[in-house]
């Protein structure tokens, strides 16, 4: 068995609240294969997106380690870690996140300004991206001018246009009706079989987490359940 | 794609409030332009005063009268060169309400002592040549539509005519300056005219000179020739004071009170209040941005990223604004000039204020930008897209 690219260990979080501590994550423990589609399901508070943000680096943790791609992610801090991260992470919000005064084009674009490619590689390879996710004749239109399940696949363009390692999706078919969350699924799940990128995605969604390779249930910030 | 099309695209993504604070900048620097502009340029008329000529008044007070019998005794003191007579006459042009400069001098010695007075050489006999003749700067001619051949006909305040009528020179020249210690906005006529008028009893008011310039012969030094000028007539038939060109000039703006003061209290209050407008509208801006600051952190850009986006787009606020404000004095200014007159005739928008005011925008800039800045610059990412709108 291949080391995993995501690795968690013992990993403890905690947010104050209203003077209350809340214990959100409590000494987790998780691994995450490369090329594997990991749901994460569970109710409200149960620590899912504060994972995806630790995953990330953006946010720490109070104990334990977080490896990723073979870096320790809590000890990078910075201008390292904003660089490994564009390197390695791609983000999916629920929310979709694009820039509002840019186009879906330029949405895409903007992550590769972090490359040394030059104004008309960068432009291919967002085009490239956009036309991967289907929306190659969307490419100048603002996100207002979108649906949601467009400005969510603007989104993942946006997410793989750098091709990182990892996908982190925070509730991707939240805010969308069923056709257009089956497609933003469709898409991730072809992301995973065709370009092999790793996918941690949070959801509520039953059938999105059908369409995940493995799936954890958590509660109260530990492992509950895990199905395959 | 780049970082200055997103700092565009957000600086107009509310044009109201982007007109508005570009515009409120916009005035702001243009009153900064002008109200400093009052000051260089009476300044200006001070720091370009000529270093060998001196001026002689009464000690009493400007507005007393100096004897004609001085002239010759005061060009025999070492050091003049020459010596003439300047009466101010303070006519009015026509009607009452309008007003310029004009003096009465010894037209023969005008040219020698004040070349910056440029004219032809036609222009310059022919006003000599005629008693009843007068020059005036090119602004006066623009501003009253006048030219050579014209007739001027004041009405004398000072020096009424006996015979109720109106004073009439003829224009034989439009002169220009070469510095800015002497305007473009006065008229010269001949003392003599002015003199036999009143020996005549044509004429009614006060005998004498207002003041005495004196040309220095080479070498002598202004202090040491002022000093004997006024030690002769130290005990009269009456005191003089005499003066370099440029003490004299400060005593005019001196007699403005403290304007200057009062002019940068102004300016300094204006702009004071447009570091806030800009604060305020890139601290809303910041607000509504937060989650998009978030994202670009969570694409992988570092946290001096949103900081710099927020500095530009203010210092891009402050320059556009500024920009507008100054071309708007740059173009102004010439109206301004004319508006003001004979009050500040040489009105310019100097390019150390254009200058001062580029520095100033990027100043008031930097700090509209520095405090979303320092705030974007410490907030983690997680909070920027939890607490975002």
């Amino acid at each position: 068995m291949s080391e995993p690219v995501i690795r968690l260990r013992g990993v403890s979080k905690a947010y104050r609240k209203g003077g209350e501590e809340l214990q959100v994550l409590d000494r987790l423990d998780m691994d995450v294969e490369e090329g594997e589609f990991l749901a994460l399901m569970g109710p409200s508070g149960s620590g899912k997106s504060t994972i995806l943000n630790l995953i990330g680096g953006l946010d720490d943790p109070d104990e334990g380690t977080i490896e990723v791609v073979g870096e320790n992610v809590s000890q990078l801090g910075g201008d390292r870690l904003s660089a490994w991260r564009a390197r390695h992470i791609g983000y999916v919000f629920q929310a979709f996140n694009l820039i509002p005064v840019l186009t879906a084009l330029e949405n895409v674009e903007l992550p590769l300004l972090l490359t040394p490619l030059s104004k008309t590689q960068r432009r291919e390879q967002a085009e490239y991206a956009l036309q991967i996710v289907g929306l190659g004749d969307r490419m100048d239109h603002r996100p207002k001018q979108l649906s949601g399940g467009q400005e969510q696949r603007v989104a993942i363009a946006r997410a793989i246009a750098m091709d990182p390692t990892i996908l982190l999706c925070d509730e991707p078919t939240g805010d969308l009706d069923r056709d257009s969350a089956d497609q933003v699924l469709d898409l991730l799940q072809r992301l995973t079989s065709e370009y092999r990128k790793t996918i941690v995605m949070v959801t509520h969604d039953l059938k999105a987490g059908e369409t995940a390779s493995r799936v954890l249930h958590l509660d109260k910030g530990v492992v509950e359940s895990q199905t395959a | 794609m780049n970082l200055g099309r997103l700092v565009r695209r957000h600086a107009w993504s509310h044009p109201v409030r982007a007109a508005l604070t570009v515009g409120a900048v916009a005035v702001a620097i243009f009153l900064f332009c002008f109200l400093r502009s009052i000051v260089t340029s009476l300044d200006a008329a001070v720091s370009q005063s000529a270093s060998n000529r001196i001026i002689t008044a009464s000690a009493v007070s400007l507005f007393q009268s100096l004897p004609s019998a001085y002239k010759g005794a005061i060009g025999a003191i070492d050091g003049v060169d020459s010596v003439s007579r300047m009466a101010w006459f303070g006519g009015r042009y026509k009607s009452e309400e309008n007003f310029f400069a004009q003096f009465a001098c010894d037209a023969e010695i005008l040219f020698e002592q004040y070349p910056e007075l440029l004219l032809s050489d036609e222009q310059k006999k022919a006003f000599i040549d005629d008693k009843r003749g007068a020059i005036i700067g090119i602004g006066l001619a623009e501003k009253w539509g006048l030219k050579v051949g014209d007739t001027v006909p004041l009405i004398g305040t000072i020096y009424p005519r006996a015979d109720l009528r109106m004073w009439e020179f003829n224009i034989h020249g439009i002169y220009r300056s070469a510095r800015a210690n002497v305007d473009e906005m006065t008229m010269y006529f001949h003392f003599h005219y002015l003199d036999e008028s009143l020996e005549r009893g044509e004429a009614m008011g006060p005998r004498g000179t207002s003041v005495y310039l004196i040309r220095l012969e080479d070498g002598y030094r202004g202090e040491d020739v002022a000093y004997a000028i006024d030690a002769y007539y130290e005990g009269g038939p009456q005191r003089t004071r005499t003066q370099s060109e440029a003490a004299f000039q400060a005593d005019f703006v001196n007699m403005l009170g403290n304007l200057p003061t009062f002019l940068g209290m102004i300016g300094a209050a204006v702009l004071i209040a447009i570091v806030f407008g800009i604060v305020n509208t890139m601290t809303i801006a910041a607000r509504e941005r937060l989650r998009s600051m978030g994202i670009l952190q969570a694409l992988g850009f570092s946290t001096s990223v949103p900081a710099r986006l927020y500095l530009m787009e203010s210092c891009a606020f402050a320059l556009s604004g500024g920009l507008v404000g100054a071309g708007i004095a740059y173009f102004t200014q010439d109206t301004f000039r004319k508006l003001f007159g004979t009050q500040i005739p040489v009105f310019t928008v100097e390019t150390d204020t254009y200058l001062w005011a580029a520095v100033i925008c990027v100043v008031t800039g930097l700090i509209g930008g520095a405090v979303p800045a320092w705030r974007a610059a410490r907030m983690r990412a997680v909070d920027q897209l939890r607490r975002g709108i």
